[in-house]
């Protein structure tokens, strides 16, 4: 049984060190991209800019998690992808800056950004 | 039971492991640990940084266990004495001393204007510049953007929720000093822009070419800085060394011909100016550009226009009109189509502008500044509260772009003085909460230690900042037609011959002359060669 508890506990502090270890994530990156991509092409969609200010901090998270874009049409992870970058690159300079960087490490620049951006974050933000 | 449960924690262990760490599977090439690239000491990790901050000295007495010598080198600067003597002019000059027309002076409303002052606790003329834990490391050194020194603080941060000006139900949220230092790093755009994008009293007030759509701009903005592409800090051309800034307004490189700046290049040349990387040579095609660098700076034609970020700037400054109240007695603020403000009962009238097209004079770095030792004159003409020197002829003055700030300020008639009024500040005799020039100008001019005599006046001034920040992209430099026009930029400069502005009849003859001669003289010889091809 005590073995059971070792391993247990072992099990548990390697998963927190591998949460420590995560990525720390880098808001003024996800600024330029927040700015250069999404409000770009939001500015000229029919939908208009969405200001990091417009929503809460809760807001924010929940509208990232649920990961839909467009009522669901599609994603938002999939504007963040390498993929996506790849194909507009050619277009558009933030994502040919950022082309090689994780998809996980860009989705989190992006959450810290619109998290101190937000309405009731640190520095509720504009997209200009 | 037991055997499956150690066999699952054991998968479990595993399963964690291979995640968190490089793939030993492929043991042939083991991945180097991640690091961070932008330091060498992860701030985190330091003990002393692992509390909870009261107060900004607290912070900054951590911060001087490691870096000893950090503090007495910010003592040596103008970032921290505000004070700086002019050599040539043996002017003391400095924002301790120097006046301007936008919220004029610092004496009296230290409280409120040194929360731009690197340091903590600056509330009246007795501060302490001796101390070092006075120094605030923090407002260059923040990497969270979440660093905040409110205006009537005397430069320190509110680590707890607290109301302000008290009774005014209005709080100001407490921030997290810890957080904050455990990620110091170097200093970027936001912690010089946290000050210098914000002078004058709010976003792109005071310089028109510095603002904070400098935070992250775009190329059409700063080529330099554009956050998409070459993203230049601050610091890239303002190198610092122990901590003292290069780059000043007081006396600045208007002509620079030292060329390149290389490593191991003797000189002390200003590593800030353009022709430090560029050279003094710089258009590759087209020489004759290179022939315009010598008597014209290349802020000239590359910063067509500032405030172009789409922040506007204040373009003049009518105190004279300020004090109005309404009809129940309260401030008034007044604001045009745009929101931006218009009018303050605090402050009077401004006009405000984007997208400017500057001024342009001859400028060979020597600025002579109105002190509040010198005498005016109330004319027709304004007030210079900045002298900019040059002339065409002095071999050692460019045409150089200038924002020029009209406004229209306080003066004391009888011993025509320039007047420092206190302005900031949640008493009685601060003019922005009561109004009443007759309380805030002699507690301002008794704390400048200069003599009133109980009058004022408004007096019309002007002053000149040259422009050296967002300069645009090659494409969107200044075409030939701007200058070489009769509706020139360059209207207002003497001593040059400006063809297409300027007309000189001798000149024009001679020119004139010579293509007329050269066309007889193509049609002439071509007249020949056609006539004697038809002998042969």
């Amino acid at each position: 049984m005590k073995l059971v508890k070792t391993l247990a506990a072992g099990a548990i502090l390697s998963v927190i060190a591998a949460s420590a270890s995560a990525y720390d994530a880098d808001w003024k990156r996800g600024r330029v991209y927040y700015r250069s991509v999404c409000t770009s092409c939001h500015a000229a969609m029919p939908v208009g800019s969405i200001n990091p200010s417009t929503k809460t901090k809760a807001e924010w998270a929940a509208y990232l998690k649920a990961d839909k874009h467009a009522k669901g049409k599609d994603t938002v992870k999939q504007y963040v992808s390498k993929a996506y970058r790849a194909s507009i690159k050619s277009g558009n300079k933030a994502a040919e800056k950022f082309a090689d960087t994780p998809d996980q490490e860009l989705m989190d620049d992006i959450s810290a950004f619109l998290t101190k951006g937000a309405k009731d974050g640190d520095a509720p933000a504009t997209c200009s | 039971m037991k055997t499956r449960l150690i066999k699952t924690t054991l998968a479990l262990c595993c399963a964690s492991w291979l995640a968190s760490g490089p793939a030993y599977a492929e043991e042939t090439k083991p991945e180097p640990k991640p690091v961070k690239l932008t330091t060498t000491a992860d701030h985190t990790k330091f003990k002393q940084l692992q509390k909870t901050f009261d107060s900004g000295p607290e912070v900054t007495k951590a911060c001087l266990e490691c870096h000893t010598e950090a503090a007495g080198q910010i003592h040596r600067t103008k970032h921290w004495k505000w004070e700086f003597m002019n050599p040539d002019t043996k002017q003391v000059l400095g924002k301790k001393k120097v006046l301007n027309n936008f919220c004029i002076s610092i004496p009296s409303n230290y409280a409120s204007c040194t929360s731009c002052h690197v340091g903590y606790g600056w509330k009246d003329a007795n501060f302490d510049f001796s101390k070092e834990e006075n120094v605030d490391c923090i407002v260059c050194h923040d990497t969270t953007g979440n660093y905040r020194k409110p205006p009537g603080f005397a430069g320190n941060p509110v680590t707890r929720d607290t109301e302000f000006p008290p009774g005014s139900g209005k709080i100001i949220k407490g921030i997290d000093l810890s957080k904050i230092a455990q990620k110091v790093g170097k200093s970027s755009r936001d912690t010089c822009g946290s000050c210098h994008f914000n002078g004058g009293g709010g976003d792109g007030v005071k310089h028109g070419d510095m603002d904070s759509s400098l935070a992250a701009p775009t190329k059409a903005i700063d080529v330099h800085m554009d956050a998409e592409g070459l993203d230049f800090t601050c610091g890239t051309c303002h190198k610092s060394s122990s901590h003292d800034v290069a780059g000043s307004r007081y006396t600045p490189t208007a002509k620079d011909d030292k060329g390149i700046q290389v490593r191991g290049k003797a000189g002390s040349g200003n590593p800030a100016t353009c022709v430090a990387c560029h050279d003094n040579a710089p258009h590759k095609k087209e020489a004759r550009l290179n022939q315009h660098a010598t008597r014209i700076a290349c802020q000239t034609c590359h910063i067509p226009t500032y405030a172009r970020g789409g922040i506007a700037t204040k373009i003049t400054w009518d105190w004279s009109t300020a004090g109005k109240r309404d009809k129940d007695g309260k401030h008034i603020t007044l604001k045009d189509a745009k929101g931006r403000i218009t009018y303050e009962s605090r402050k009077g009238d401004f006009t405000l502008a984007e997208n400017v097209k500057p001024e342009y004079a001859w400028f060979n770095g020597e600025v002579k500044y109105t002190l509040l030792t010198d005498k005016i004159e109330k004319s027709e003409q304004r007030t210079p509260i900045n002298r900019m020197g040059g002339s065409p002829a002095d071999g050692k003055s460019m045409i150089w772009p200038m924002k020029v700030f009209r406004g229209s300020q306080p003066y004391d008639p009888v011993n025509k003085t320039l007047i420092t009024p206190h302005t900031a500040g949640n008493d009685d005799t601060g003019f922005w909460k009561n109004l009443d020039w007759d309380k805030a100008i002699p507690v301002g001019m008794k704390d400048s230690g200069t003599p009133y005599s109980g009058k004022y006046d408004f007096i019309k001034t002007e002053m000149s900042w040259p422009i050296t920040h967002m300069v645009a992209p090659k494409d969107k430099a200044m075409g030939c037609v701007e200058c070489h026009a009769r509706e020139s930029r360059l209207a207002g400069i003497t001593g040059v011959y400006l063809p297409a502005r300027d007309n000189n009849r001798l000149i024009d003859t001679a020119g004139w002359t010579i293509v007329l001669l050269t066309l007889l003289g193509v049609i002439g010889h071509g007249t020949l060669r056609i006539v004697t091809r038809r002998k042969n």
